[in-house]
């Protein structure tokens, strides 16, 4: 067997492994089972529930991460190092400590006093969305990062050279030409925020019709041995999953500009 | 008039030291130099991509070294042109206007008559990843005079085009500078384009202008050694002043065994006072002396035989070589008199060094 024929067939083993694990799902699959989960009160509000909260929390990253990674890709500045190290942190720090980590700050004197004043976070909505904020921003970051590196930056010197501002030259030129890696930057995040368990059940906990997120239900039902249950609720998380991964890829198309 | 004074740079360990430079108005000013001498850092410091360590940058008497790239009415082609490629041609030629807020319409004035000299009407409503490197040249171009600036600062923008296409741009470049009163300040390390476009140069070797002047100066009378090997000068000779008169200096070149007088102009020359500098001579100014003209002369004779020719163009390439002597001298003539007076590798032959054709230079 030759290396190309060995390095298809790991691909293809790759593969294998994660669509067994899907079809294995339907060994438990009830037919009749799904429509009931499906449209249960309880379902719907945990789809509602993530959608939401994984949709607030990736605009609030686009939002700041868009900048961030503008500055990281064009300007040199001092502790340019120390924030690009930090955006790792979500991804070498396991959710349940980045959750715990939240918990702690909100039981400090700063934490408290922004829980009095402000919104409260520990076991509301705000909390399912400052942790899926928290995992995602950083991954916004460098994914954005990574469209604007590919984009020479000799076409904002041009611009500004032809009479654009700054903020004109990003506007006009790198945005539109980073376009395709922010929106694939966005799915993924959302995605990931959509799938986040670990911070989430840390800071908001799991409690039924208030905390649910899809990933949260998953949990309670496996716990309260409701495997049928369970199995609807993860295909409708992979199909989700799934497609938006797909609409990635489709995005992701012919993003070179260098 | 655009003004660089006592400008210094640095990127890394490279430093671009106290470059001083005059574009006059209507004019072009080449900046020469062989990749890595520092051209490119220097117009990034004019433009405004990197701020310079100190010096100005003066632009019709008002500084602008310390101003936004946008405010300081300088134009730029860089060498990979940087077409928006998210954009049309026409959309790349209006984005001047559309940044500075002014109607965007083809039609107008200015854009109107660029798209129509610079030929690319029937090209506005192409993506520019469809473009050929000519219609991509002239696409930048046109861009960058819709902004309706004066100056243009061109970086190597030709490097990429085949020959022909390079010289069709050379004329176009011409036509727009004149047509336009443009002034420009291009760098480049072509020299056929060097003396074609420019009316003044500054050459820059290691990060130092070594030379500055017209066209014909630079030409005639390169400054240094360094200079004259850049230009391609292989005939560089170690002499020593042998006789100052007032009409007529001469030197011994003992690498040639030769006596070589000097034109009167040399007089003007510190360097006829020092006992020993170098002598250059162009190769395409090396005469060959037919058997009846070598009684005509007396000084600046070379004899020897080919040792070795090569085609280059419309010139045979002759490298001359004494028996005697430890050095050759390089002469370009044209095929067809190589041809007529039969030279070949080994061929016995007479050379004359024109006076008025040798260039002293400092060693």
């Amino acid at each position: 067997m030759n290396f190309r024929k060995i390095s298809i067939a790991c691909s293809f083993a790759t593969f294998g492994l994660y669509a067994a694990l899907i079809l294995s799902l339907f060994y438990f699959f009830q037919g009749e089972k799904l429509l009931d989960t499906l449209l249960s009160e309880r379902t719907l509000f945990s789809v509602r529930l993530s959608l939401a909260a994984a949709t607030i929390s990736t605009v609030f990253s686009i939002v700041i991460a868009l900048p961030a990674a503008f500055a990281l890709s064009r300007y040199e500045f001092r502790g340019k190092r120390a924030v690009d190290t930090m955006l790792e942190l979500p991804m070498i720090v396991s959710p349940a400590a980045l959750g715990a980590m939240l918990l702690i700050f909100f039981n400090n004197p700063l934490g408290l006093w922004i829980q009095d004043h402000g919104a409260q976070f520990v076991f509301t909505f705000y909390g399912i969305v400052l942790a899926q904020f928290v995992t995602i921003c950083g991954v916004s970051t460098r994914l954005i990062k990574a469209a604007m590196d590919e984009i020479p930056p000799r076409y904002e010197a041009v611009a500004r050279t032809l009479g654009a501002s700054p903020a004109k030259a990003f506007l006009t030129i790198t945005l539109p030409l980073s376009k395709r890696g922010i929106i694939a930057a966005s799915i993924l995040s959302w995605a990931k925020a959509l799938g986040e368990f670990g911070a989430t059940i840390t800071i908001a906990g799991s409690m039924a019709m208030k905390t649910e997120t899809l990933p949260i239900a998953i949990f309670m039902r496996l716990s309260s041995a409701e495997i049928e249950g369970t199995v609807v609720l993860i295909l409708i998380l992979v199909s989700i999953g799934l497609s938006i991964l797909y609409a990635v890829r489709f995005l992701s198309r012919g993003n070179s500009y260098a | 008039m655009l003004e660089v004074i006592d400008l210094s740079s640095k990127v890394g360990t490279f430093v671009l030291s106290n470059v001083s430079l005059t574009i006059f108005p209507s004019s072009c000013h080449v900046i020469l130099g062989p990749t890595g001498s520092g051209k490119t850092l220097l117009l990034e410091a004019i433009i405004g991509l990197r701020m310079p360590q100190k010096g100005k940058v003066i632009l019709e008497d008002n500084e602008i070294t310390f101003l936004p790239i946008e405010q300081r009415g300088l134009s730029y082609v860089p060498q990979d042109l940087a077409l928006f490629p998210h954009m049309t041609v026409k959309e790349n030629i209006l984005y001047p206007l559309r940044v500075r807020g002014k109607r965007q319409n083809i039609e107008n004035g200015i854009v109107q008559e660029l798209v129509n000299s610079l030929g690319i009407r029937h090209l506005l409503d192409r993506s520019v990843k469809n473009l050929s490197g000519g219609e991509r040249q002239r696409t930048a171009l046109a861009r960058a005079l819709a902004s309706g600036c004066k100056y243009l600062v061109l970086d190597e923008p030709l490097s990429a085009l085949h020959e022909s296409l390079k010289k069709e741009l050379w004329y176009l470049l011409k036509d727009l500078q004149r047509r336009y009163d443009l002034s420009i300040l291009m760098v480049t390390h072509d020299l056929e384009e060097a003396f074609f476009l420019g009316d003044r140069m500054t050459i820059v070797l290691d990060g130092k202008v070594r030379q500055q002047g017209t066209k014909d100066q630079v030409y005639k009378h390169p400054a240094s050694f360094d200079v004259a090997e850049f230009l391609g000068i292989r005939n560089l000779f170690s002499v020593q002043t042998e006789k100052v008169t007032d009409d007529a200096p001469s030197v011994y070149c003992r690498g040639l065994r030769t006596t070589l007088k000097l034109s009167e102009t040399a007089l003007e020359s510190k360097l006829i006072k020092t006992s020993s500098f170098f002598i250059g001579v162009r190769s395409e100014d090396v005469a060959i002396l037919l058997p009846g003209e070598l009684k005509a002369h007396t000084n600046n004779i070379v004899t020897g035989a080919v040792r070795d020719t090569f085609e280059n163009g419309p010139f045979l390439m002759l490298i001359v070589t004494n028996p005697d002597c430890s050095l050759s001298v390089e002469a370009a003539i044209p095929r067809i008199t190589a041809k007529k007076l039969r030279l070949s590798k080994g061929s016995s032959i007479s050379l004359l060094l024109p006076e008025e054709s040798l260039f002293l230079i400092a060693p």
